[in-house]
Formats: structure tokens, sequence, C-alpha cells
């Protein structure tokens, strides 16, 4: 859709880099087969772009061995799988506030379901994780702990090295969701332990595409069984990764659209990547700042966050902004709750919510002055 | 008669398919085919290696740290397991 001015970023980036679109494209028309299971040309053409799309996600992530990851639909799939394959009845889990509905509902219900006992360490509306805090909570029982990398509501990025020293050994669950594409994750054992992320956001690829990075050693209980090409004469899933973790034909379309798109990433730098938006958002704040009656969400400083900035302007609701936004100004956000009710509690935003503005390495400055002179407008008049 | 052949067997299609990566790279010659339903039930897919190239290609796949599963001298529908090697 050309004419907008796409600040949505954080849901699903757009637009994708063109080898994104020839790239799924070519998959369709040239080897629509199933990958792993034929051994005919279309089927092996098919398995190599499963197998090159781990390989360069491997690369981005510095993972040595690809056969740690997963594919999964999205990072909602990869965090239901790793939380339920990892937590058992009466186990203790740590998470904080600012997590998101993806995280907090497959929780909710192991508490319902296996008495998981959920501990969730408070944050403050800055979005700040205290490491610390971690450590001072650890019990014999508890099994996981549960971040974002980046607040999908604020964008703060987690230091999640801290948070990972401060766990003394228990196994750190990352949601990439926001940070996968965006910030650098190297070196990732020093990060995390598993590792959730989608393709649709900043690895540019098409949505129905994510995975689950997993260290080696560590086991995890598949969410689905069914067939994977391998060890086709045993009625029981293979153990090796990363069948263990996969049953069913994958989305190769959309693979082969990942991979393209991380390898764009790969090609540009994420050093790149990061300079950019930090850029843009660096602008953003700086023109907030000018703006009457303009509720700024989570730090001020642009280094402490990725291009994810909620706002709430005096006089209008969330949705009444957001639409106007759209219909007037060409500018997509996405208003409401972000499917993190907890972190909208804690920024004193519950329930309207606010209106999110996210930024991607295809924005420009020009994008950013028309948004803020919009904004400044809109601030003018009320409704 | 039929020639014979070694066919390396994997334990996922992930490793054939890293087998192939490392064996192009390193320039030797391999033929990717089905696994064997004489040996194997599974749908996946076997390197084909002929016997003068197998040991460099063992120890291509040896440094990348692949595990070979089994490996077998074939002639026709003859099979013959190998030691590990």
């Amino acid at each position: 859709m050309s004419g907008v001015i796409y600040c949505d970023q954080a849901a699903t980036s757009f637009p994708k880099p063109p080898a994104v679109i020839e790239a799924v494209t070519r998959a369709l028309t040239e080897f629509s087969a199933s990958p792993g299971r034929s051994a005919h040309r279309m089927s092996l053409a098919a398995s190599r772009t499963v197998f090159e799309a781990r390989e360069a996600v491997a690369e981005l992530f510095s993972v040595d061995d690809s056969s740690q990851i997963a594919w999964t639909l999205n990072v909602t799939q990869a965090l239901n799988l790793a939380l339920t394959g990892l937590l058992q009845e009466g186990d203790h889990v740590l998470t904080t506030s600012f997590e998101h509905n993806s995280v907090m509902r497959p929780l909710s219900w192991l508490a319902r379901t296996r008495r998981v006992e959920v501990e969730v360490i408070p944050v403050p509306p800055s979005g700040q994780v205290d490491p610390a805090e971690f450590s001072r909570r650890l019990t014999g029982r508890t099994k996981l702990a549960v971040v974002n990398h980046a607040s999908n509501v604020v964008g703060t990025i987690c230091p999640l090295q801290e948070v990972k020293a401060a766990l003394g050994g228990v196994p750190l669950l990352v949601d990439a969701a926001q940070s996968a594409g965006a910030l650098c994750l190297d070196p990732i054992e020093e990060m995390a332990d598993i590792l959730a992320f989608t393709g649709h956001k900043a690895l540019l690829g098409p949505t129905g595409t994510g995975g689950l990075w997993v260290r080696p050693g560590l086991t995890i209980k598949p969410l689905v069984r069914g067939g994977t090409g391998s060890r086709s004469e045993f009625e029981e899933q293979p153990e090796f990764m990363p069948d263990a973790l996969e049953a069913g034909t994958p989305n190769t379309h959309g693979l082969a659209g990942l991979a393209a798109g991380v390898r764009y990433i790969l090609d540009t730098g994420i050093e790149t990547i990061r300079r950019h938006e930090l850029e843009l958002t660096e602008k953003f704040l700086d023109g907030l700042s000018q703006i009457k009656g303009l509720q700024l969400y989570g730090p001020s400083d642009p280094h402490l966050r990725t291009a994810v900035v909620s706002v709430n302007l005096a006089g209008w609701s969330p949705s009444d902004l957001a639409l106007t936004l759209d219909r007037e100004f060409d500018i997509l956000t996405r208003a409401g709750l972000h499917c993190a009710p907890r972190a909208h509690r804690t920024l004193g935003a519950f329930p309207e919510g606010a209106v999110r503005f996210s930024f991607g390495f295809f924005n420009t400055t020009e994008e950013i002055e028309a948004v803020l002179t919009a904004l400044d407008l809109l601030s003018r008049r009320r409704t | 008669m039929p020639r014979e052949v070694l066919v390396y067997i994997f334990s996922s299609i992930h490793q054939v398919l890293r087998a192939e990566k490392v064996l192009q790279k390193a320039d030797l010659p391999f033929d990717l085919i089905p696994v064997p339903k004489e040996v194997n039930p599974d749908c996946g897919l076997a390197l084909e290696v002929e016997p003068d190239w197998a040991d460099e290609v063992t120890a291509a796949l040896a440094a990348a740290g692949l595990v070979i599963e089994v490996v077998y001298r074939r002639r026709g529908r003859d099979f013959h397991q190998l030691p590990q090697p």
C-alpha cells in the first residue's frame, strides 16, 4: 500500500525488501513441494530452502548449530512451546509485569492447570528491569525465568546478560519478538538459554514464520507431535533437534521469504539498522517534547529503547487519535493495550491504552517530521 | 555387475543437508539419494559416495562435527554395513 506512513512496525514490518517478495514468489512457482519428505528435486529444493533459512537465522544470532532452531508459526507459538514444554506441576517461574499476553496467558493457564507458581516481578513505568530482583526471588523450585528483550509497549531494552547472570543457572527464556533483527543478539549464550522469535517483524519476513532457539543440552517437550520425515518406522516423536519440536509440513514459502529477510539484515548489518532506528527514535522523542499535552511513556533516552514509542494526547482517546491519524494523515499506528494489559496498568494507561508508533529500517526522517507535524496540529484540536 | 558405492546415513534431513553444504564447500563429489528402503524405512535422504573418495568425505564430515549414523557398502540391492568410521 503506497502513500501511507507506516508506523506499526512492532506489529508487522512493512515494506518487505524486494528480495523477500521474490523469494516467496520463487518458492511458490518453482518448488512448491514438501520439504524433508520426498527425495525428488522439487522436494529437495524445498528442503534446502528450509535448511538455508535455519542457517541464516543461526548466523544472525551467532548460533553455531542451526539444528537447535525449531520453526514455529510465530513467537506466540514458540513461547507456548517453551513454557508448556518446560514447566511442570509445582514449578516456580519468574517473569515481569511488562510481558505480553503471549507470555502471561500461557503462564496463567499453567498456574491453573499444573499449579505452576508464577511470580511477577513489578517493573517501574520506565520498563527498566532490575536484575537483582531475579536473584532475590530464586527458590529451589525455580525452573525458569521469562522476560522480553524489548517491551512491545515502550521499547525498553532489558539487560539480558545481567538478568541471566543473576539467575545462577536457572534457564532464561527470552521473548525476542521486538528485538530479533533490531538489536544485536551476540553472544546469545550469555543472553538466553531459550530464545523465541518471530519472522514477520524486524526479521522482515512474511507472517506465519517464527521459531525457538534452544541451548544445546536443554530438552523441551514438543507442543505438537507428528510427521517429520525422519524415524518414520517409529510411532514416537524423534528426540533430536530440530525434528523433536517440529511436526507437520512447515511454511516453506514463508521461510524462503524469511531467509531473504535475514540475508538482507546480514548484508546491511544489524549495527547500521540499529543506528538508523535510533536516529529516528531520537528525532521523534525530541519532537514529541515540543508538543503540548503529550504524555510520553517509557524512557526519554532513546538508547534505552527500541524504535517503539507509546503516547497519549490530552483531549484525545487513543482510538480516536489513531483513527484520525489514519483517515486524515495516512499515518498508521496501533491504539489500545497492545496485548500487554499489565504494562499499561503500570504506565497508568489502563484500560484505554495508548497510541503506539513503531518505526523500522525503511522509515525515514521525513516521515518522522510528518508524524510530528500531524501530532502538533491535533494537539491544538480537541475532539 | 552393478558398481560399488558407499551410502552414508544420517539421523535427520538437517544433518544430510549440513553434509551437503560441507562437501560442496570442500569440492568433494557425492550424490544425494533417497534413503534405500532395503536398509532404512525413512522417507529421508542419504549421501552416495564413490569408494575412492570415501576417506576424504568421511574426514571432511568429521571435521565439521557431523555424526554419520551408519555407512553401507552397496552393490545393486546388496548392502553391507561398514564399521563406524
